[in-house]
């Protein structure tokens, strides 16, 4: 075992990662040049964007021997110190380049685009305090728009499974939701929405705000 | 955080400069900006001077161990009946290699572990150089930025843990569970797992995940390899799966969601700084037969050394409607103290629930001068046209001064 040990710290003094200090000046180039000739794929390439959450949100990672957090905040949290002439801002935040054009009206599709996404950046409560301007019932969506052929029962069921994060963001007390959802003790109609493999204790173990708008907890 | 608040954190960086001064290196930035623009949320036309300002003091012991990094932005609209507003970013004490074991930073910072990311008013403790596993923990009060100040209440508060492999060159893996409590109560339990594996020196093998103890599912999972047989080409295949999560405090934690899931094919390829193309195509699945397609190509070309020009095309066909885009960008360098740069976006699109197309555009154009090594004036003016507005004129200028 002691010698295993050592054998380990051994090669651990060895195998020392290379930090990059040194290299925050280079150019990007000359960085993957090196990285390729060490069996490293580069990681500053055309997929950066999109790529470079599984690399920075490892800890110990070596981000921060060339870039300061205001670098990781400019993007997420609309700081603007750094900001090049391309970047442009809504309102006095500085917003990424994935927010295009008109992004008040393409958001609703690309917050469908796996919805994580936005949580990167925004905090749940950010997306409530700007839908709260609007009329409840005012989102363009099918639930809202109803008609004649619209088959509520099936069609806002798949509507919401597929994207309950934007029925959130109106109605961040699932008021609405209670007057069919909520059991029929506490009036509503007592159409189950749990999964079928729903952990209920382990949310009542944790909070039960949850579960009183519902049920009566014993 | 009120403007009093961020404004005495900013004195307090500035004045921690000044006390600190006799030996200690001082450096940052400072941009005074002036903005105009159209309040979407009040309907009012605005004009706003901000000020950032960064702030980094190092060598301030004879050790050098311990250094004070501080970013916030004050922001003040013109005219009456218009309150100014603050922005923290962060601002903590940095004490490198305690006993050559320990890092600690204490302050507004952001963290980050596998199982999630926050700004957190608190404190970070690194344990590193005890062996091939080394630990990293934090906790703090959780800071949410809203519009116009801070969000949330005031007892929310985060906690992570992680252990993760170190001193292997081409093998890393990590192991983090992070707690968010909503006031006093427990919102999100999550653990997180990542493991990154490099081959044959071209292949580099990843994946990671997010297991959430509440509802016992993994709510993300990512997996994936990037095959780079040159420095210049890189090829990209990765799945990813997810389900919404929300606190356990918020209703919508005990409702049925489906799982998205995501493919992607992706195409890296650079000529030096002379060209550079990738080409995108990704597939996604929303659950009960949904899907959508989304195809992303963008080329990059230097045809003489100070013009650089961008295209890139996006085209998204399926489920909850349509996209089509293409975005243009050039930036000229006049000569070494000047820039000009400009662009089109322009995008088509339908929802699902609408019967037309819609078309957006955004017209911009931009200068910089640097009139001195740390001296520069910048501005930038932007047109957008859209389903909202026939003319939307925004803009800035900039004057940051590095220190």
């Amino acid at each position: 075992m002691l010698l295993m040990l050592s054998v380990l710290y051994v090669k651990q003094a060895a195998a020392q990662k290379e930090n990059h200090k040194d290299y925050a000046d280079t150019k990007i180039a000359e960085c993957n040049a090196c990285h390729k000739s060490e069996g490293i794929a580069p990681n500053h390439d055309g997929d950066w964007t999109r790529s470079h959450r599984t690399l920075a949100s490892r800890p110990g990672n070596n981000c921060s021997q060339c870039h300061d957090q205001h670098y990781c905040l400019d993007c997420h949290k609309g700081g603007g110190i750094n900001a090049d002439l391309s970047i442009y801002t809504f309102g006095r935040d500085y917003a990424p380049r994935s927010h295009r054009s008109d992004f008040i009206n393409l958001h609703p599709i690309k917050a469908l685009d796996n919805p994580q996404t936005c949580y990167r950046c925004h905090d749940q409560k950010q997306c409530s305090q700007c839908h709260d301007r609007f009329p409840k019932g005012n989102m363009r969506i099918k639930s809202h728009l109803g008609g004649q052929n619209y088959l509520w029962t099936s069609e806002h069921a798949s509507e919401a499974r597929r994207n309950l994060q934007s029925c959130q963001t109106c109605h961040p007390d699932g008021d609405v939701c209670m007057k069919c959802h909520a059991s029929t003790a506490k009036g509503g109609s007592g159409i189950n929405p749990h999964p079928r493999s729903f952990k209920g204790n382990n949310i009542k173990d944790r909070s039960d705000r949850a579960c009183i708008k519902c049920h009566y907890l014993r | 955080m009120g403007l009093n608040r961020v404004g005495t954190a900013l004195t307090a960086m500035m004045l921690l400069a000044a006390g600190t001064a006799w030996g200690a290196e001082i450096s940052g930035k400072s941009s005074t900006q002036f903005l105009w623009y159209n309040n979407e949320f009040t309907e009012r036309r605005i004009f706003e001077a901000a000020e950032y300002l960064r702030v980094n003091i190092t060598r301030i012991d004879q050790t050098g161990k311990l250094s004070f990094h501080g970013y916030g932005r004050g922001a003040q609209p013109m005219g009456p009946d218009h309150d100014g507003t603050a922005r923290l970013y962060y601002f903590y004490a940095d004490y490198r290699d305690l006993y050559d074991k320990l890092d600690l930073k204490f302050g507004r910072q952001f963290v980050n572990n596998s199982a999630g990311s926050a700004i957190i008013d608190g404190l970070q403790i690194d344990l590193k150089s005890v062996g091939p596993i080394a630990f990293s923990a934090f906790g703090g009060r959780d800071v949410i930025f809203g519009r116009d100040g801070e969000l949330g209440y005031a007892w929310n508060t985060n906690l992570g843990i992680s252990a993760y492999l170190t001193g292997l060159k081409k093998t890393d893996a990590e192991i983090s569970w992070l707690r968010k409590w909503d006031k006093s109560e427990a919102a999100r339990d999550i653990i997180g797992l990542s493991a990154k594996q490099y081959l044959l020196n071209s292949l580099r093998l990843y994946g990671n995940a997010r297991f959430d103890m509440v509802s016992e599912t993994f709510n993300e999972v990512q997996g994936g390899g990037k095959y780079f047989p040159t420095s210049d080409l890189v090829f990209t295949a990765e799945y990813y799966q997810s389900y919404p999560t929300f606190d356990t405090t918020s209703i919508y934690s005990v409702f049925t969601v489906d799982r998205y899931r995501e493919g992607v094919f992706r195409t890296d390829y650079s000529l030096g700084d002379k060209v550079s193309i990738n080409l995108g195509y990704n597939r996604q699945w929303y659950g009960e037969g949904a899907v959508a397609n989304v195809y992303h190509a963008g080329v990059g070309v230097r045809p003489v050394k100070p013009l650089k020009i961008n295209l890139e095309v996006d085209n998204r066909q399926g489920y909850y409607g349509s996209t089509n885009g293409v975005m243009v960008d050039f930036d000229y360098e006049l000569n070494k103290n000047a820039q000009v740069a400009g662009g089109i976006t322009y995008d088509v699109y339908q929802r699902d629930v609408m019967t037309n197309d819609n078309i957006a555009r955004r017209y911009w154009l931009g200068g910089k001068y640097r009139f001195a090594r740390n001296m520069a004036l910048s501005g930038r003016i932007q047109n957008d046209v859209n389903a909202r507005f026939t003319e939307n004129v925004s803009g800035r200028l900039t004057f940051d001064y590095d220190f």
